[in-house]
């Protein structure tokens, strides 16, 4: 009889205690595969060592990948356990600072705001206050294959207008759909594809206030018209519509099509699958009113609920000496670093980083807004039928508005619902 | 022991289980059902108990023409019914044909009877992401074959727009059909012989034997079959999640939609509340299909 009791007592014990283990002196840090695991590990693990012997707490480190990690920041969110510090997107940022779930902080720890660069210092807002310290920054360029240029006799375009006259020279030479690599209806990042476009002609997603959906304007539509006649025009293949962005990196990657607009991450890629490619970057092309990049990048931030919140400090900290954030974009993810003193590193003024750079200059971030992510999915969906009336041949003269408008209207309903 | 000692024992051994149960399942689901009416999002998240109560407006917004989530949630629920109408029937009768096929003797037909398995019991997750390379528009065979054929002239994007639904439609009935197959084979080698036997000597044709034995005989086989593949079917997710990926954009059906607006989106009231509507929905067919097993015992 007793022992029955006895059973049911262990069970519960031991449930309960493997719950409530948890040690302290030491901080949980979530960041992403930034960098292949052969030498991102080692890398993390050196200087988790390093940082323990300065101060004494011990970093366990957890790769999350980019597909789970939204999903599991959530939880960590909502049930305010699990990491002390993470990595977020930078356009995740301000969505998770709303839920109340990230640690306010002070950017004059960690140098200033002006320390940092200006779009990841905005990304890192939410209503005025700072939610997270600015880690490193991408930017997309133009990407183009020389030999492939010079087979067709043309230079790399400076303006939209004359990418479409390079593309057809291209295509003349290399045939249809060889020009360009475009993001199509499966890239989860298609937003920043068209953005770039849309700035450069002189629209913006918002009014200035962040209030009301601004991208149906007029800018907007010959915008969007533009990155439609990529594939109309035969520049881009009609495959392109259903791409996600890897197969349109692979595409340009592998020789097959002239220009592509990448990230620096996609260096580490070429390397790997095609080091002899004759590739170049330059600046993206000039709209009519200017010229426009966008801003991405990851930031570090702090669980409100953290009990380590001093060590997650200093981690956040030790990861930003110029030093370790230099190493770390340099060597291991293939980034900019997003504090701007980093730059000062000469690698930054060499090659292709010269330009990364000059962009990086005037890239633009999106509205820090928590409901940010109900916009871009709006957007995106109605870019996705444009696509989609491209690819299948009902595309005509007033697709682009009629959708453009339709995303506004429920841009403007996610809009009303900010606080 | 009395019996009362001995079932107060039972119940002693049985707590565990049971606690492990009330938490695991009881509480999550009233949890989650309660979720639906509060306006649990982006800004309540961290405050989850301090949600204020919002009674049935969620379920007024999800349902409701008006909103874009609304359009979107019917719009996945039109969609899963459609998939359902043709992937069901579709997969019953392929599977009806080949159990036939099966069930007379020939040289090889235990091998065959494995065989036909393979796509039933390959994971999910291989096969779709098999069938995605499948209808890619640039390298996929199908276009490959359609363009080879002269049927087409140009590739066809498949896995995007309109006809995304179709090419899920047919990945899915691929996979399914062996199921369907596998069942109805159980059922006609459960049919006795004497019938078959009594039908010829009144004189049936083979066709005769079929309308007149097999097929009556497999009716209650036949209904848990199509009665679960729907319940099933309002669930399907894994081939839509991979085939077109987390935002099948047109072609949502409830699972994925749920999981886009409550995970993706931070409206955990909304997508609550989509959810609690499926779980009724399937609740219904299940207790249709408990009667239907009850007749069909009568049978």
């Amino acid at each position: 009889m007793r022992r029955s009791w006895v059973l049911v007592m262990v069970f519960l014990w031991v449930t309960l205690t493997s719950v409530t283990a948890m040690g302290k002196g030491a901080i949980t840090f979530w960041l992403m595969p930034n960098a292949p695991d052969e030498t991102h590990i080692p890398w993390l693990e050196e200087k988790a060592r390093e940082f323990e012997t300065q101060t004494g707490y011990k970093v366990n480190f957890e790769v999350i990948g980019w597909g789970e990690a939204w999903q599991k920041i959530s939880v960590a969110l909502a049930s305010q356990t699990g990491p002390d510090v993470f990595q977020v997107g930078t356009t995740w940022n301000p969505q998770f600072a709303a839920t109340g779930g990230l640690e306010k902080l002070d950017l004059a720890e960690f140098g200033s705001a002006e320390a940092f660069m200006k779009a990841n210092y905005v990304s890192t807002t939410y209503k005025g206050e700072s939610y997270g310290v600015p880690w490193f920054a991408e930017t997309r360029c133009l990407f183009y294959n020389k030999d492939m240029f010079a087979k067709a006799g043309v230079q790399p375009p400076a303006t939209y207008d004359e990418l479409k006259a390079v593309g057809k020279k291209i295509v003349e030479t290399f045939g249809e759909g060889s020009a360009i690599a475009i993001a199509g209806t499966n890239a989860w990042d298609l937003l920043h594809n068209w953005a770039i476009v849309l700035w450069a002609y002189g629209g913006d997603l918002l009014t200035p206030d962040n209030k009301q959906a601004a991208f149906n304007g007029e800018a907007g539509i010959t915008a969007m018209k533009w990155y439609a006649s990529l594939i109309l025009d035969g520049l881009a293949a009609k495959a392109c519509a259903e791409y996600n962005q890897p197969q349109a990196d692979a595409a340009f990657i592998n020789g097959n099509v002239a220009m592509c607009f990448m990230g620096p991450w996609n260096i580490a890629g070429i390397e790997q699958e095609n080091p002899d490619l004759p590739y170049d970057v330059v600046e993206p092309p000039a709209g009519p009113v200017k010229r426009a990049s966008f801003s991405g990048g990851s930031n570090l931030v702090i669980l409100k609920g953290s009990p380590n919140k001093d060590a997650a400090k200093e981690w956040i900290k030790f990861l930003l000496t110029k030093e370790n954030l230099v190493d770390y974009t340099k060597n291991l993810s293939h980034m900019l670093p997003a504090k701007i003193e980093a730059f000062e590193d000469p690698y930054y003024d060499t090659g292709v980083w010269q330009v990364f750079k000059k962009t990086l200059g005037y890239a633009t971030a999106y509205p820090p807004l928590a409901v940010w992510g109900d916009i871009e999915n709006a957007v995106v969906r109605e870019f996705r039928n444009i696509l989609t009336a491209v690819a299948s041949g009902q595309y005509s003269e007033d697709t682009v508005k009629l959708y453009l408008d339709q995303a506004a209207e429920k841009v403007n309903e996610a809009l009303a619902r900010e606080r | 022991m009395s019996s009362q000692a001995r079932g107060r024992r039972a119940f002693r051994f049985i707590l565990p289980a049971l606690l492990c149960m009330l938490f695991v399942h009881v509480i999550p689901i009233f949890w989650g059902a309660y979720i639906a009416f509060i306006d649990l999002d982006i800004y309540t998240i961290t405050r989850w108990m301090q949600a204020p109560f919002v009674g049935l407006r969620n379920f007024f917004t999800v349902f409701s023409p008006a909103t874009d989530v609304g359009v979107r949630y019917l719009r996945s629920i039109w969609n899963v019914v459609y998939f359902g109408l043709v992937t069901i029937p579709a997969g019953y009768l392929i599977g009806l044909l080949v159990a036939l096929l099966l069930n007379r003797k020939f040289f090889g037909r235990t091998l065959v009877r494995g065989l036909i398995l393979l796509p039933y019991i390959t994971p999910d997750s291989v096969a779709y992401n098999v069938w995605r390379f499948i209808f890619q528009a640039r390298i996929g065979i199908v276009n490959k074959y359609l363009l080879a054929l002269g049927l087409i002239k140009e590739p066809i994007i498949w896995l995007v727009g309109d006809r995304a639904i179709y090419a899920v439609m047919i990945a899915s009935v691929w996979k399914g059909w062996p199921f369907a197959c596998l069942v109805l084979l159980a059922g006609l080698q459960s049919i006795p012989q004497e019938l078959y036997e009594a039908a010829k000597i009144d004189g049936a044709s083979s066709f005769g034997l079929f309308r007149f034995v097999t097929f009556p005989m497999l009716r209650p086989v036949s209904a848990t079959l199509l009665l679960l593949s729907a319940i099933w079917n309002f669930h399907a997710f894994n081939q839509f999640y991979i085939l077109l990926g987390a935002d099948p954009g047109k072609a949502h059906v409830p699972s994925t939609f749920i999981l886009q607006e409550a995970f993706t989106n931070f409206h955990f009231g909304q997508g609550a509340a989509m959810s609690v509507f499926l779980t009724v929905v399937v609740l219904l067919m299940t207790v249709v299909i408990l009667r239907v097993r009850r007749r069909g015992e009568e049978w």
